[in-house]
């Protein structure tokens, strides 16, 4: 029997975006792949040069769809870094329980992820489903659901009102009453078992050479997190551990996420009690902030997102446009030498359970 | 700056003179070296627990007429974050690969002979990988206006008169 060469993508409904591989199938296994991206590219990094500092605040979120806030908040601490800004420190406490909700959320979509190749579609109902809550959340606090645009250089918007401060530890409550029901529903699923269960393997050599991060790298046994190795906000003011499996395979992976919420539900009861009452933002500039211009300077700031590193390097001219703003997808390691070389020996069925697990975005790739 | 880092950076001195050390805070650290010592200091910190690529990147520097290009490693150890930069000429942008260091090094040179027209000495796969059918200047050089090749690819259309009349006539603008 011959090679046959199969199209995966640009449309799948297992995976976030649009993003193409080109299979060369023997049988029903993979023999070889060609990453194909390019069906997202918005040119976002020419887009940012051509914009004033403040403009660049609607656009940004729009980078990764998943969890749009970790954008937001490299980009603050990008500027804030360059022009030496001390922010105050509710701030930064407020920061991070929207990064700690993104996260949730984030995780939550995970499970639709999973949901979709697997066929238990009950997993992507009730995944969606309890995601919407925290929508909510950012709803009444930002008034968007999806692009909130709340994080800005120099603090955050709005305070934290008692009322929404009731909905997050309303919303965190449910959540975790609803997790063991997640547990029965995947994890202790014979199928999900047959099906997760050394596929999609990822040993840690492989994975620190390539530079994989977050939980494809955590899979594998290492407990590195950008939150634990070079925090930035008060993630060393909190308590809380980094979940890590040993197997390195697309089952460990899921669960793994699944753990990450719990931990983030214990960091943002923690950051409701220990934030201090004060200011949320500073005022950047005397006059409009559309005015503001950045002091000469490069800076690189980097955040655990879901997926792993994720960061800005951003050179400023001292102008009132960046001069050059770089993005570090973060999942560009798995997409592009992942895909090339450790895709192939998989079998079709378990290609989509491949790109979902390893956590290909294609948004963030493109740019 | 941590330990570690103080360590590295006196390693790096020893076999790079001149080495321009700018400190962005306590855990980052610019240095600026000339081209031909970047592959020797890479090396160094990678075998110094500065082993992860976070990004290959480059800025176009155009009234220098330099390509200044940035390479950020990061040590799992201690959380240090190194910025290791160089300027090449913007005329015959050409470095060479550091492929054999990281895998992952071809897709960024790759995208940076996409974006900035930077070659790469030995590596070849330079085929395009955002961009499809793309015919001008690579896009992310300062002197690309995409307003201006927005307007040459996708001129403006011709509106008939009486179109707009008709849609006024639809809406009772005018009668008949």
């Amino acid at each position: 029997m011959g090679e046959v060469k199969l199209f995966f993508g640009p449309n799948h409904p297992g995976m976030h975006g649009n993003f193409s591989v080109h299979m060369y199938v023997e049988g029903d296994t993979v023999e070889r792949a060609r990453p194909l991206p390019g069906f997202l590219h918005r040119g976002f990094e020419k887009l940012m040069e051509r914009r004033l500092w403040y403009q660049n605040l609607a656009l940004i979120p729009r980078i990764c769809v998943p969890e749009p806030d970790i954008n937001e908040v490299c980009y603050a601490m990008a500027i804030e870094k360059i022009a030496k800004i001390d922010v105050p420190e509710r701030a930064q406490w407020i920061r991070m329980i929207i990064l700690e909700l993104a996260r949730i959320a984030s995780h939550m979509m995970s499970f639709p992820g999973i949901g979709g190749p697997l066929g238990l579609y009950t997993s992507s109902f009730w995944g969606v489903a309890d995601r919407d809550r925290i929508l909510d959340i950012f709803e009444s606090l930002t008034g968007a659901r999806i692009y909130h645009m709340f994080i800005v250089p120099g603090g955050v918007r709005k305070d934290l009102t008692p009322k929404i401060q009731d909905l997050i530890v309303k919303t965190l409550d449910y959540i975790e009453g609803r997790l063991p029901d997640y547990e029965d529903l995947i994890f202790k699923n014979r199928i999900v078992h047959t099906r997760l269960k050394g596929i999609a393997l990822l040993d840690r050599e492989t994975a620190l050479e390539l530079g994989v991060t977050g939980v494809g790298l955590r899979a594998t046994g290492v407990p590195y997190d950008i939150r634990k190795v070079d925090p930035y906000l008060f993630y060393d003011k909190v308590d809380f551990e980094i979940p890590t499996a040993t197997d390195g395979d697309a089952y460990s992976r899921v669960y793994l996420k699944y753990l990450e919420i719990y931990q983030s539900i214990k960091i943002i009861r923690q950051c409701l009690e220990k934030m201090p009452e004060g200011k949320v933002n500073v005022p950047l500039s005397e006059g409009s902030a559309l005015r503001y211009k950045v002091p000469k300077g490069q800076a690189y700031v980097h955040i655990e997102s879901t997926r792993g590193e994720y960061g800005y390097f951003m050179v400023s001219d001292g102008g009132e446009k960046p001069y050059r703003v770089a993005v570090r997808g973060a999942s560009y390691p798995q997409t592009f030498i992942g895909v090339e070389k450790y895709l192939p020996g998989t079998r079709i069925e378990d290609v989509p359970i491949w790109l979902s697990t390893m956590d290909v975005c294609a948004p963030e790739v493109d740019r | 700056m941590t330990n570690s880092m103080n360590n590295t950076i006196e390693r790096l001195k020893s076999i790079i003179r001149n080495l321009k050390v700018e400190e962005i805070d306590e855990r980052e650290v610019k240095i600026e070296i000339k081209p031909e010592m970047v592959l020797n200091a890479l090396s160094l910190l990678k075998g110094s627990g500065y082993s992860h690529l976070s990004i290959i990147t480059a800025v176009d520097w155009i009234e220098e007429n330099k390509f200044e290009l940035v390479y950020i490693l990061f040590s799992w150890n201690d959380g240090g974050k190194f910025i290791v930069s160089t300027k090449i000429d913007r005329k015959k942008a050409k470095f060479v690969t550091v492929k054999h260091l990281w895998p992952i090094a071809r897709y960024y040179e790759r995208e940076l002979h996409e974006f900035f027209g930077i070659s790469f000495e030995g590596n070849d796969d330079m085929r395009p990988l955002f961009l499809e059918n793309w015919d001008d200047l690579p896009p992310l050089r300062k002197d690309f206006d995409p307003m201006e090749y927005s307007k040459k690819k996708f001129p403006d259309r011709e509106y008939h008169k009486d179109v707009i009349h008709e849609a006024k006539v639809i809406r009772g603008d005018l009668n008949g």
